[in-house]
């Protein structure tokens, strides 16, 4: 927290107070105490102190306690030699000053005639438009609730030209935002660059002072009261509506004197944030508004950027700009030979894309880039490497959500007309065709399409996207070794991740539209049984879509560690699963196992009669020694029931170190069709020898060998399978 | 209820002898627990494990057959409250009253409308499922003479009647047939309940209200009696809803022995009114009725309370399907559009309806994808290019059709390319709507 | 042993939502019709459904049934009103679909306020199933409404903030859309919740399938809200249900195909009234609060029905 603003907040505030004092003083010598005061057509008095406050001011003789108030909050002024928490001390400074600067706007509306106009825009004559009437409100309003507008521009102060005055309005109403001004030139400026002002354009002059900034709060306030059904006096909650709902900010265009500085602490209160064109001081720590509140000596031309970011405002793109169509309907299209234009990696060459997370100053978001030839650069037919090189920033980024944007890719391009893209990392094959050339595609359309699609779909997790696009074969042999350490880091990540080395598990309840008890936990050792979800995806999209079907469950309350029961979880699985399931063992198969949907890859079956457990997967048709063939097995071991021997899971879970933790772990397995063994030969090889045993993939019996139980049971007496030691599950 | 796969293969010898029919213990043990198998097929359970397991698995409402051969019913059997939780098993089969009192023209023309009323619909019959022969007249000779004809179509029957020579008669005449008696009441229950004892038949349980019925059940329960069904005589439709709900509830959750038994509703003593009749009709079999008996055999009555029927009755966790095929849909020829999709019931329904709509003569290939929706099975591997280019090639579409055009739903588009490739040189494959509301105004637009 | 009446009365209650000076909600038993199992305060209401255009494509027997007035909606509500004795209007503003006639959001909204200004029974305003431009149209008939208190729909996930906005802006209830599906109801409804809209201010449209074409799983979702609402008491889950039962019904080939070409189906009156009032029936059970029917005949046969349980 700086000092110097909080003296010169402070300061700034006293000075109101006694100049609002004199002129009320003034207005109550002409009109006396029974005088009505109202701004036009608004039913929520003087919007800030009836909200704030719980206090309708309907005469002037209504203000006086108004005022005391104010003078009750003015702070004592900082002193050099003390140190206090002085951001306490500001805001209080600063909502004495809003209230102030309202009484003084109100009192403006006394005079004749009144000094503003009252009316929907601006017309030639009239530039100051002054408080906005409910109509305006409810109309406008409307489009801060659906998202149609995020929030405001307060604007203090004045461009150094027309000309970045006006660049500087574009750029907003680019960004859907409305574009509030008082306390400058600004609007003059921006009429004077032809720009037609009003609600209307969304460009919304207030008054000639900083204090006609009070109409943009009010704004603000009466949103809160009319859309969040927030009573007036609430205070807090009407400040915390603003601060999560209403994305405004002040941008301080020239010098902060103390009155701004008083003002802009008001703001502040709204959890609206100052981005300061001069060098002032800056207040970074986070506290009241989302991220920093004061943020100062930032460059005009990057002003709006910056104000966007601190304020936590998402970019949408609404249009993808390329000059081919995009849509699902062309992620199956295939590229033939003679129709393509190029050909990029691919088995005849080599390429790969990748997605690595920056700070958010290493980004500058919609920045494309191709290094090496583009495609009207490149021989008609050839084949040229390529590396899609994206970089990321954003406040709730995480490097683990980096393979998870990554895998987007692929469908993301494919859904371009005339651009084919197939496999994924290291392994990418890309062609484009000579009709997407023709129409103008060049190699920084992918980067169009990526920045434009990841903003739009991960949104929650992402602020900034660049893309740079290699075709120069040496850079792109360079970066590859790079990206190639990244992938080996992720997979060693993720396989060392255990469950007790995280505190949070993952629900799907994605099949619950089939399978009303289902609850899948995800943990790192299990993955989803349909074998789509992992936990990191799981949390990656619980981040993305926080009410969505993947939700955190909190781990605690160790009920049996060795069958993995924990009271919150069993709390949580019997709430979604509408209190059908009372309890979980999350690695246990015989008892209170996990339920299964429909979707599991696999099933794993007790074989009694040997004290074992088959696994069986959905592309094994045949018999299995349980004496029921796949299909059979999924109809009834699913729709969200507890089937205690039996269990759906992902193929993978084979492999991890929890699968039949419960009931002896690996050693238990007994039979699996040839092929999904083979699928898991060299994992299964990994964890038999980890567990010290013997020769143990050639110990599991698969269709060749049987395909019932008594087969089974000769066979496993054969080869002498570790099932045959261990101590009988019942 | 209630045991689990493996506790009940705890119970059965463990020896896979395979004499049920089933493989292993395990999978009989799994099959007795979804209640899809009887503890009888097995051999060498012990009686103490048999005892317990019927116990068990029988499910609290008395599930039994009424009639013969391929047109008997079984009735009963419910084990939820909601489908949700499992499925409704046996659906309520709807029986058509004629009484003695009618003409012998109405008499012949109501037999001869239950008799050929029938729909067929996703390989399922929709049928009237039971006549209910009312002797109106008290007059034993008339009533013998309609139950002669109406024993002639071959419908289950149901044998109402007061008088309790004529009950024995008619009983004793048709028992192989397997009709239900109707009725027991707290007056006559204890001669009824030789009647039906004798012929081994079962019989309706009557009185007013479910405390009266209660006392009737008791009463042929101690005489031996098992097939019952109960009907409380509901004068008005909330009665009628109440006391099924009621019966249901009392037998499910609080195992309640004496309503533990199918329904009997016979909706035409709640209404004289013939469309509100309907309405109720079907309005009772979504709740919990076991039996409903109606006055009027008019097909455009059947269908509407059939089709609810069956929606209710479908097993929410195996779809409705529908088979492979091609099916021509307003008058195809070899110009026509062909589109390809699931057989999963509902995407054939909303599909064909929508082609239909469009009035746009179209070949409907519905390919085997074991009842899954387009995504799902998609997802599942069952609706993606190698599988439907083998189906499309196994057809004669091609000699229904000149072009060599196919239209894949919008939702699978990502598989055009790869299809197109399998199905080989000449095919195009064309892109359709995601939703089949968007297929009249794609159709439309469709050139050749 | 005398028989016990095994009453079925939960501790928590469905929310009531008002709508102008009519309510819906507020009863603690499973449906609307189980009044022996407890009050019902608010018994299910019928809702007529108007079109904003003289319908296309509609089978001859509603047509008949409507009458003269069907290119009109306000004598096609008053109609509605009077005659058939709805409790509710319905008002769809099918020419908007962008696919169709795309009619502006301002001529839709002049339509709803001729509708509202004509009849005094509450109105219910649903869109052309356009998600997009049913959120601007909302916003335009919620403005036009303003003063009045209808339902507005269907907000879905793709549009929840503007019919919400709208909702919240004018002071207007909600039908909140979601496919078939107990979570993604709840998740919409939480939605709208953190946009600020109350949840006395919701009714759950869960997606009706017509007879034969897919009813059987609003059923089943219909009461899984329901136990999930009353029994666990899952606040996000209490609110009222809507149900678009005549357009779903008449979609039906079963309840539009004549005799004449298919014999064995029999009348196509009886066959279309019944298709419209067995699907309600099912519905009702299920727990609508607010059944949208198309056909006087139909409404009538729902109201006898209903009636019964409210004697």
């Amino acid at each position: 927290m700086s000092k110097i603003i909080a003296s010169s907040a402070i300061r700034g505030a006293y000075k109101v107070f006694d100049r609002v004092s004199k002129k009320y003083e003034e207005a109550l010598q002409k009109f006396g105490p029974d005088k009505k005061v109202e701004l036009p057509n608004t039913g929520y008095y003087l919007p800030v102190i009836y909200g704030l406050l719980g206090h309708p001011v309907k005469t002037l003789g209504d203000m006086k306690p108004v005022l005391e108030k104010c003078k009750s909050l003015l702070p004592p002024h900082v002193e050099d030699k003390i140190w206090v928490p002085y951001l306490g001390h500001t805001l209080d400074a600063g909502a004495a000053t809003l209230f102030l600067f309202e009484i003084e706007e109100a009192l403006k509306y006394l005079e004749d005639p009144i000094p503003y106009f009252v009316a929907e825009d601006c017309d030639e004559d009239h530039l100051w438009l002054g408080a906005a009437d409910d109509i305006i409100l409810r109309k406008r309003g409307v489009e801060f609730v659906d998202g149609t507008a995020p929030g405001f521009a307060a604007i203090v102060g004045q461009a150094p030209d027309v000309e970045t005055a006006v660049k500087l309005a574009r750029q907003l109403i680019d960004k859907q935002l409305y574009v509030f001004m008082a306390g400058g030139k600004f609007a003059e400026q921006l009429k004077q660059g032809g720009m037609q002002l009003g609600w209307s354009t969304r460009l919304v002059p207030f008054g000639e002072p900083v204090s006609a900034h009070i109409f943009s709060l009010g704004f603000a306030t009466r949103a809160a009261l009319a859309f969040g059904g927030i009573k007036p006096g609430d205070y807090k909650n009407i400040l915390l509506y603003n601060k999560n709902r209403v994305f405004a900010f002040v941008l301080a265009l020239d010098e902060v004197d103390e009155e701004r500085y008083a003002a802009a602490a008001g703001a502040i209160n709204y959890g609206f944030p100052a981005i300061a064109h001069t060098n002032i001081p800056q207040i970074l720590p986070t506290g009241i508004c989302t991220y920093e509140h004061v943020v100062s000596n930032v460059p005009l031309d990057e002003i709006v950027d910056r104000a966007v970011e601190v304020r936590g405002l998402k970019v949408t793109v609404t249009k993808i700009d390329i000059p081919v169509s995009y849509g699902p309907a062309y992620e199956g299209e295939r590229i033939k030979k003679e129709n393509m234009r190029v050909e990029l990696g691919g088995p005849k060459s080599f390429g790969f894309e990748f997605c690595q997370m920056k700070d958010m100053d290493e980004v500058k978001d919609g920045h494309f880039e191709v290094i090496g030839p583009d495609l009207d650069e490149i021989p008609e037919g050839a084949t040229v490497p390529i590396a899609i090189w994206v970089e990321v920033a954003g406040r709730k980024m995480q490097e683990d959500f980096e393979p998870i944007l990554e895998r987007q890719f692929h469908h993301l391009l494919n859904q371009a007309e005339g651009v084919l893209h197939i496999g994924q990392r290291d392994i990418i094959w890309m062609r484009i065709t000579k009709k997407a050339f023709d129409s103008g595609f060049r190699l920084k359309h992918l980067g169009t399409i990526l920045h434009a699609k990841l903003h739009n779909d991960f949104g929650n997790i992402l602020d900034k996207i660049q893309v740079k696009i290699y075709t120069d074969p040496e850079k792109v042999k360079e970066l590859l070794e790079v990206a190639r350490k990244t992938y080996r880091k992720r997979e060693e990540r993720m396989a060392g991740m255990t469950d007790e080395s995280v505190d949070v598990f993952y629900s799907c309840t994605l099949c619950q539209s089939f399978a009303p008890t289902h609850v899948c936990v995800v943990t790192p050792e299990r993955p989803g049984l349909c074998g789509a979800y992992n936990w990191l995806d799981c949390r990656a999209a619980y981040e993305i879509n926080p009410t969505g079907p993947n939700q955190p469950i909190a781990k605690a309350d160790e009920i049996d560690p060795l069958k993995g029961q924990w009271g919150t979880v069993n709390q949580f699985v019997y709430e979604k699963s509408g209190n059908a399931i009372e309890r979980f063992n999350a690695y246990s198969i015989m008892e209170d196992p996990m339920t299964s949907c429909g979707c599991f890859e696999a099933i794993t079956v007790v074989l009694p009669m040997t004290q074992g457990f088959m696994v069986v997967d959905r592309d094994y048709n045949g018999m299995t020694p349980c004496g029921m063939a796949f299909s059979t097995l999924a109809g009834q071991v699913g729709g969200g029931a507890q089937t205690p021997g039996f269990v759906g899971m992902s193929r993978q879970y084979v492999l991890s170190k929890k699968f039949l933790l419960a009931e002896g772990g690996l050693k238990r397995l007994v039979w699996m069709p040839k092929a999904l063994k083979e699928f898991l030969k060299e994992g299964l090889e990994k964890r038999a020898q980890e567990l010290g045993l013997e020769d143990f993939y050639n110990k599991i019996a698969d269709e060749t060998v049987a395909t019932t139980e008594e087969e089974l049971m000769e066979f496993l007496q054969k080869v002498n399978h570790p099932v045959l030691s261990m101590e009988p599950l019942f | 209820m209630g045991l689990t796969g493996i506790q009940i293969y705890k119970l059965l010898p463990q020896t896979n002898c395979k004499e049920c029919g089933e493989p292993t213990c395990l999978a009989f043990a799994m099959k007795l627990a979804a209640g899809k198998a009887d503890i009888s097929l097995c051999p060498y359970v012990s009686e103490d494990a048999k005892a317990k397991l019927s116990e068990a698995t029988a499910p609290p409402i008395r599930e039994f057959t009424i009639g013969t051969g391929t047109n008997a019913v079984k009735v009963g059997g419910e084990t939820v409250m909601f489908r949700h939780e499992k499925t409704f098993f046996n659906p309520t089969p709807v029986a058509v009253m004629i009484k003695d009192t009618e003409s012998d023209d109405v008499v012949a023309s109501k037999l001869e409308r239950i008799k050929s009323i029938c729909f067929e619909r996703v390989g399922k019959k929709l049928c009237v499922d039971m006549v209910a022969l009312k002797n109106e007249s008290g007059d034993k000779a008339k009533f013998m003479t309609l139950l002669e004809k109406a024993s002639a179509i071959d419908k289950p029957m149901i044998i109402m009647t007061d008088n309790l020579e004529t009950l024995k008669e008619s009983a004793e005449k048709y028992k192989d047939k397997r009709p239900i008696l109707y009725a027991a009441t707290s007056a006559n229950a204890d001669e009824v309940a030789k009647i039906a004892s004798a012929t081994g038949l079962p019989v309706v349980a009557k009185g007013n209200g479910l405390d009266e019925v209660s006392s009737v059940t008791a009463k042929l329960a101690s005489a031996g009696i098992k097939d019952i069904a109960i009907d409380s005589s509901a004068k008005n439709i909330k009665d009628a809803v109440k006391d099924n709900v009621f019966a249901r509830r009392a037998s499910i959750k609080q195992k309640i022995k004496e309503v533990g038994y199918p329904t009997f509703v016979v909706v035409n003593e709640i209404t004289q009114d013939p469309m509100l009749e309907a309405v109720i009709a079907a309005g009772l079999i979504s709740q919990y009725a076991g039996i409903v008996v109606i006055s009027d055999p008019d097909p455009a009555k059947i269908l509407p309370i059939t089709v609810s029927r069956m929606n209710v009755f479908t097993d929410p966790q195996r779809p409705m399907v529908v088979e492979q095929g091609i099916y021509p849909i307003n008058n195809p020829d070899e110009n026509s559009p062909v589109i390809i999709t699931v057989n999963f019931a509902l995407t054939y329904f909303i599909v064909s309806a929508e082609i239909e709509a469009s009035r746009v003569p179209c070949w409907l290939m519905i390919m085997d994808t074991e009842g899954l929706s387009v995504l799902t099975a998609w997802s599942a591997g069952k609706f993606v290019a190698d599988a439907m280019a083998a189906y499309v090639k196994k057809t004669d579409i091609t000699q229904k059709v000149k072009h060599r055009k196919i239209i894949i739903p919008g939702y699978v588009a990502q598989l055009s390319g790869e299809f197109q490739e399998e199905l080989g040189e000449g095919w195009e494959v064309q892109i359709g709507p995601r939703e089949a509301a968007d297929l009249p105004k794609f159709l439309k637009m469709w050139k050749l | 042993m005398a028989f016990k009446e095994p009453v079925e009365k939960y501790n928590n209650s469905i929310t009531e939502v008002s709508i102008s000076d009519l309510k819906v909600g507020g009863q603690s038993v499973l449906t609307g019709i189980y009044s022996f199992d407890g009050p019902v305060p608010n018994p299910p209401k019928i809702a007529m459904e108007v079109l904003d255009v003289k319908p296309e494509e509609w089978p001859q027997t509603l047509v008949d049934a409507v009458g003269d007035v069907y290119d009109d909606p306000v004598k096609w509500a008053l109609k509605c009103q009077n005659e058939f004795k709805a409790d509710m209007i319905c008002l769809s503003l099918v020419s908007t679909d962008p696919n169709g006639m795309n009619r502006s959001a301002e001529e839709a909204a002049k339509t709803a306020k001729a509708v509202l200004d004509a009849i005094n029974i509450p109105l219910i305003v649903y869109g052309s199933l356009n998600s997009e431009k049913d959120g601007e149209v909302m916003k335009a008939v919620g403005e036009a409404c303003h003063g009045k208190v209808i339902l507005l729909g269907p907000a879905d996930d793709e549009n929840y903030r503007t019919v919400g906005g709208a909702s919240l802006g004018y002071q207007h209830k909600v039908a909140a859309a979601s496919p078939i599906d107990v979570n993604l109801a709840k998740q919409l409804n939480i939605l709208l919740g953190n946009l600020g809209v109350p949840l006395e201010s919701i009714v759950i449209d869960p997606t009706t399938g017509g007879l034969g074409y897919g009813i059987e799983y609003t059923f089943s979702v219909m009461q899984r809200i329901r136990l999930a609402a009353l029994a666990q008491g899952d606040d996000k889950l209490k609110s009222p249900f809507i149900n678009m039962i005549g357009k779903e019904a008449w979609k039906a080939r079963e309840a539009k195909i004549s005799e004449s070409e298919e014999p064995s189906f029999g009348n196509l009156a009886t066959r279309g009234i019944l298709w419209e009032a067995i699907t309600a029936i099912n519905l009702l059970i299920a727990g609508s609060d607010i059944m949208v029917l198309r056909h006087p005949e139909s409404v009538k046969l729902v109201r006898s029905f209903m009636n019964e349980f409210f004697k």
